[in-house]
Order: structure tokens, then sequence, then C-alpha cells
């Protein structure tokens, strides 16, 4: 049996995250003023506003400024599809692709790299923590700070508040397709970051096949210790717990590593006041040593009827 | 202990797996019990756990009448305490509170303007009783009181509901939000068993549906604030809900992932920190330091000076902390480029920011960097370098394809009330005596507010001051250099 629906949407945990896209205003990027969501992310209402009456052909915008140097941008990365099945798969030589034991996915060294991310924090649904993310002072790093404020909206649905959140975009193959990261070779995600003492959470979200599960994300806590030093923190794939909009669930199973869409890291401790996260690059390993499939209990469900 | 064993197999499906799944859970929660300490370990968890046990026993005998014959067969053939529990069935039965809570209820207490809150016969919200409480001083004890009033005012409870979401809502004013047992005294004013479905109709239908997420909304709060609940909190739920509930479904969900991340924090910072700053700043500055062989120094306690125009000089604490490899590479800095003193840098420890300030210097520049070579005698037991020619193969890549980044070598860290520099001067003072380079080198401070990250070296100083210093070279920019990316020194402190 279920409960009734309830409409309070609890954003202790992560919950689904709806980033906007953004605007890179040098040398900083924060959230935009106005929502802008991208087609392929579906449609977002903010819980106290009013269903938007339009036709859906209104928001598209049908200019054709976009189109010519979408043109070239698409045909460019076309070919570089196709030239890139001769090297090997994704690009790689074959042998490098089943042999290599450490990849580095996303490094912070310079102002392009800084456009794979998307900030979002909790003004979405109209609270006051602000985040933003800006390269580090040497160029070699990324900066994500910002405020945190738990005071939640007054809108009579919301009864948390208080999250600041930092997501990788979606990778895009030519014409704006989906690409998805393989893992598959890999067990275990290395992160070297140098945290405020704050525990953030890890969240990967993976390519599902129903609609029902658009929001699930497979998380896991990032504590960091604080301090001058840079922390290596390594986190086996294993450890992942999936959750939907935020609440953990019943049913585990390990996470899929065959086609990952982001990942992201998301703060949300109840701890009103600044922050700050340096991160110096995200990569993946394999770690021979770690033999664990998943650090949850399948067999039995949970709790026990 | 006595539980029923083994049981022919009914048809009465439901029947049979009660009595297993009691006897599982009183096995995982005795021994629970005994995994967490914070639970009661006294006789009051014993009588909760056979309270429950008689609880699941008596619904056993009152679903089954049909087959009574077969029960009373069966009853007398397990141990011989079961007369005794149906002996003492009407006696146990207790409507309105739970067993294990009976010794312990108090004397009822005075009753707080009863009569004045009676004859104001409008539609009044439940907020109203902790208002009027809210006059005098918000303790535990006054939250008590309101619950007690609430709980002898009607048998019935009317609207009980309301009230336990007004008093939730109210908890963290009085300071009782991460208080167990006020959540049990809360969870007590549910009346009991009359929220437990009775048949597999009510079962599928969400029984009592408002009471049901009241219940759920509690055990959500304490949740929130990381309160495992304990053996009467089950034991209450199951009286008030029963076992297939919502609440119990949570019950069951907290029990399970609490335990499992109750201790994956790998730098844990305890509930309750130290009051005295000079306590906390240690704490912290070991917590930060990454080494365990580094040494804490108080250089001045925090004291109020009167002075005599009658002025009060309050002097900060100043803590500092330095491990022997950070002296080290203190000894190896060149005197003629300048260290720094940077700060305020955030440091959080659950809900309370403490600021640390760093001694550090510019990585040096691969001109000047002097490759000491490896003293074999450093370490007997194995070489520490190779001279073999051996290719490596991918799958033996063991780090990743990423430059190291130099930002300089830290030499000390320290905590203080107050950052400005003459406080700072005195650190450095005091770190002197250890390090008698610091005599030599100029030192630059940059101590500004706001999201801090320690400073590349290709960076111009925005306020900076200097500290007076028989230094030969006081310079007033850093060379600005784009340093290229290069391998660190690898120094593992």
């Amino acid at each position: 049996m279920s409960l009734p629906k309830i409409s309070l949407p609890s954003v202790r945990l992560l919950s689904s995250i709806h980033h906007h896209q953004q605007q890179l205003l040098l040398p900083s990027t924060s959230p935009l003023t106005g929502p802008k969501r991208a087609v392929s992310q579906g449609e977002y209402r903010r819980p106290g506003q009013p269903k938007v009456d339009k036709f859906p052909w209104q928001p598209i915008n049908f200019g054709f400024s976009k189109g010519f140097d979408g043109v070239k941008k698409h045909l460019a990365l076309l070919k570089k599809e196709f030239s890139d099945r001769w090297v090997g798969p994704q690009g790689k030589p074959i042998l490098e692709h089943m042999l290599e034991q450490n990849q580095v996915l996303w490094e912070f060294r310079g102002p392009e790299s800084l456009e794979q991310w998307t900030v979002s924090s909790d003004q979405e649904i109209g609270g006051q923590s602000e985040v933003h993310l800006k390269l580090g002072k040497n160029q070699n790093t990324c900066l994500l700070y910002g405020t945190l404020s738990s005071t939640p909206p007054r809108d009579g649905e919301t009864r948390y508040s208080g999250y600041c959140t930092m997501r990788s975009k979606q990778p895009l193959a030519s014409f704006d397709r989906k690409k998805h990261y393989d893992w598959s070779s890999f067990n275990t995600l290395h992160l070297r970051v140098r945290g405020d003492g704050r525990p953030w959470m890890i969240n990967i979200a993976t390519e599902t096949y129903f609609s029902h599960q658009k929001d699930d994300i497979y998380n896991y806590f990032l504590y960091t210790r604080g301090g001058p030093y840079w922390q290596d923190v390594k986190i086996p794939f294993s450890k992942f717990f999936i959750t939907h909009r935020g609440r953990i669930q019943d049913d585990q199973h390990p996470l899929w590593l065959d086609k990952v869409n982001t990942i992201g890291f998301t703060l949300g401790d109840k701890a009103d006041g600044p922050f700050q996260l340096e991160i110096d690059f995200v990569g993946v390993c394999k770690d021979y040593a770690h033999t664990e499939e998943f650090a949850y209990e399948v067999y039995k469900r949970n709790p026990e009827i | 202990m006595f539980c029923p064993m083994v049981l022919p197999a009914f048809h009465h499906g439901g029947v049979y797996r009660v009595i297993s799944e009691g006897d599982s859970f009183l096995r995982t929660f005795v021994s629970r019990n005994v995994l967490f300490p914070e639970s009661r370990r006294d006789g009051s968890t014993m009588k909760c756990a056979r309270c429950l046990l008689q609880l699941q026993c008596l619904r056993l005998v009152g679903q089954s009448a049909r087959s009574a014959a077969q029960h009373g067969a069966l009853l007398r053939s397990t141990s011989s305490s079961q007369p005794d529990m149906l002996h003492n069935t009407q006696v146990l039965r207790r409507f309105h509170g739970s067993p294990a809570c009976a010794k312990r209820r108090p004397v009822p207490a005075e009753f707080i303007n009863e009569d004045d809150k009676k004859r104001d016969k409008s539609l009044v919200t439940h907020d109203d009783l902790f208002e009027q409480v809210a006059k005098e001083v918000k303790t535990k004890a006054t939250f008590n009181k309101v619950v007690d009033v609430f709980i002898k005012r009607d048998i019935r409870r009317r609207g009980h509901v309301e009230f336990i979401y007004a008093a939730l809502k109210k908890m963290p004013e009085f300071g009782v939000e991460r208080d167990l047992v006020v959540y049990n005294k809360l969870l007590d004013v549910f009346p009991k068993e009359v929220f437990v479905p009775r048949n597999f109709i009510q079962r599928m239908f969400n029984h009592y549906p408002r009471q049901q997420e009241c219940g759920v909304q509690l055990l959500e709060q304490m949740e929130n604030y990381g309160i495992m609940p304990n053996m009467e909190t089950k034991v209450l739920l199951v009286q008030i809900f029963g076992e297939k509930g919502h609440p119990m479904r949570k019950y069951q969900r907290i029990m399970y992932w609490f335990p499992k991340f109750k201790h994956i924090n790998p730098f844990p910072v305890p509930q309750q920190l130290p009051e005295d700053p000079v306590d906390l700043a240690r704490f912290s500055l070991t917590r930060i330091a990454n080494d365990l062989d580094a040494k804490v120094t108080v250089y001045q306690l925090p004291s109020t000076d009167i002075t005599e125009s009658g002025e009060q000089i309050i002097l900060p604490h100043i803590v500092g902390i330095q491990s022997p490899s950070q002296m080290q590479l203190l000894a190896q800095h060149s005197p003629s480029r300048p260290v720094f003193v940077e700060g305020p840098f955030p440091l959080w420890l659950r809900k309370t920011c403490v600021y640390y300030y760093v001694l550090r210097a510019d990585p040096t520049p691969p001109d000047e960097k002097v490759e000491e070579p490896f003293d074999p005698e450093r370490c007997l037991a194995f070489p520490l370098q190779l001279d073999l020619d051996l290719d490596r193969d991918f799958g033996d890549e063991e780090s990743f394809d990423v430059e190291d980044l130099d930002e300089g070598p830290v030499f000390a860290m320290c905590m203080t009330s107050q950052g400005d520099q003459a406080v700072l001067n005195q650190w450095i003072s005091g770190l002197q005596q250890n390090n008698p380079i610091l005599g030599q080198v100029p030192t630059l401070f940059r101590l500004d507010a706001g999201p801090r990250e320690l400073q590349g070296p290709a960076d111009t100083e925005s306020a900076h001051q200097h500290r007076t210093d028989p230094g030969p070279q006081r310079e007033e920019r850093q060379p600005e250099e784009d340093e290229e990316p290069r391998r660190s020194q690898g120094a593992k402190w």
C-alpha cells in the first residue's frame, strides 16, 4: 500500500538536480537569473508557482543565428567521430582502452574546462544560498564557493532548504546527441580535493530506460578534512547507493558503469555560512585490490516483509 | 528467554510470519542494543523486548480464534511461561500507555492554568499551549510539562495529531530536538492499539492515514537530526501502528541505514566540541596537520588584562602546530625568498567555523632546486632508488596522467581568535625559537577575508604588510613568472 502523495519535497540529501545552463561571466560562472533548460532536461515546476500555460512551440527559438555556427561545430564533431573509430574504441587505441588503469576525466586547466560544469543552488526553489564556480588562482584547479542558507522559501510547500551543487554536463556527440561515459574497466573514483571540513555528497547519474527512473542518482559521501593540504579521495563504485529524488531506496543494486551520464557534488549539511571546495582533478582508476561487488544487501528485501 | 519455537505450518500464514519475525526481531534488536551503548542496557530494554514479544503472542491468540484448540495444544506444549502470559493478559494490556513507560511515568504534574485554557472555547491551534509556556524559560522540563498537560486533558487525546505537529515544530526552541526520551514521550501521546489494523482490508487501505503520516513525520524529524531510535520507540510504534504500518517501515529503514553510515567519516568530529578555545584549536590543528608527529604549541593563553588606565585588554589565544618534516623544510628554505603568512582560512567542524593561518612559501623555481641524492643508509630494509631500466606496461601505470600541483611548502599553521598582524607577529616570534631561519627571512602578511585559497606564485598582492625585519632584500611585488607545470618534489608529509 502506498501513502497518498506527499507534496513536500525534501532536499536534505541531494534531490533531483535541475541545472541551469550558464552564461560564462569571466572569470566566474554563476547560476543564471532566469531559468533556461535544455530540451533534453525536461520540465521543472518550481514549487509554489502556477503551471505555465504556453503552447509547446512557443518557447522554441526559430531564428537562424545559432544555425550557421551550429552546423560548423556539429560537422566537425561528426568528422571527429568517424575518424575516432579508426583509432579505436572511444578514440583510444584498443590496447590502451583495455589495459589502462587510470583515466583522468575532468581536470581544470583553463576557462574552457569550466564550461563542462553547471552550478545550481536552492535559489531555484526560492532559497537564499549562493554558489559560484571559478578557476583557481594558478589556473590549475577550480574553486566552488558560496554561502549556504537553510531558511526555507515561504511558498507553503517546501519544508527544507539549503543546498548547493555542481554537476557535470552530459557529454554530447554531434548534433546534440547524448553520449555516455564508459567506465566499465574501472572500479574506483579518485578525486583530489581540498575542502573546508564540510561533508559533501557525490552523485552519479546513469542512463536509464524508463521515465520513472529519471531522477535515480547514485550517491556517496565525500568527507573533507579541511586544511592547507590536498586530499586524495578514493571511493569504489561498489559503495554508491541508489536514491530517487533524494530518498534512499529499499531495492539497492550496484552502479552500472557502462553508461554514466553525469557526476556532481552537493553540499547540504544544514550549517549556514560560507563554504568552499577546490577540486584538482576527477579521475577513475582500477584498483585490483578491491574485490567487493556491492556494499549493501541485494538478496533480501529491506525492510523485510 | 522464552519464545515459541516450532509451529506446524499454518495455512494462516500471517500468524506464522508474525512469530518468526518477532523471533528474529528480538534477537537482532537485543544484539543491536548491545552494540550501541546509547540504548539503555538496564531492565527496561529487556522489559521492552519482553512486552514486544507478549504483544505478538497476544495478537496470535486474538487472531486465530477459529483454531483455538490447536493453539491451546501448542501453547501448552511450549515453554512454561506461556500460561503466565495468558494469565496476565488483562493486566498487561494497557490502552493508553506502554508497559515499559508505566513504571517510569512520573507523578502527574500540576496543571498549568488548566481552567484558564478551558474557559476559552474558541478554535485555537495547539501552538497556544507552547506559547503560554514560552513566557517562562524554555527547557526540557517545561516541554515535558506541556506534553503531560495534553495527555491528562483528554482520555481520548482529541487533536493529538495537531498537537504532535506543533510540538515537533517547537522542539528546537526548547532545545530538545536531539533528545530521544522526548521523542518517545511525544510518541506516547498517540492512543495505543486504536490505529492497528485488524484485518487485511484495513491493512490494504492505509488505515488511519493522517496518524500514520504524523508518525512518519516524527520519525523523519528524528532522522533529520541523526538520532537513532531505540527499543522503546519500536515498542511504541508496534503498539500504536502495528508491525506493518508506514511508521514501522520508516523505523526499519532508519535502523537499516543509520548503522551503515554512522562511522564512515574518516575524519570524525565529536558531537560535543570542546568549549575551551585552546582545546578546540588543538583539536582542529591536529586534524588539519595531516601528520601524527606534529606538535601543538600554545604560545599564549587567553586572558584579560586591566591596564592602569582601567582599559580592558583581551589577549587572544595563540595555538600553533608544526611537524618535524615542516621544520626540516623551513630549515632548507633559502633566506633570500620571503615567506608568507596567509589567512584566515575557514575550517568547519559540524556547525562551527574556526579560522586558521598558514605560514608558507612559494615553490622554488626549477633552476634553484637542488636534488639531494638519496642517502642509501637512510633505510636498510629495502633500496630507495632502483636503477633498473624496465619498461612499464599500460597495466602497470599506477599514477594519473595529471601534472602535479606544486603550491609550495607549508611550514606551520596556527589558530587564534584575533587575526591581526600584531598577534601573528607573536606567533612568528614564538616559531622563531625553534626555527632560527625566521630571523633572516622576510615575512609578508596576506590577510584577506573572503573565499580563500592558498595563493599561487603568479599573483600580485592586494593588501600586504611587511614584518619589520633585518632582511637584506624586501621586495614589494612578487616576481610575476608564469610557472610551467612541473613535477613536484614528491615530499609526502
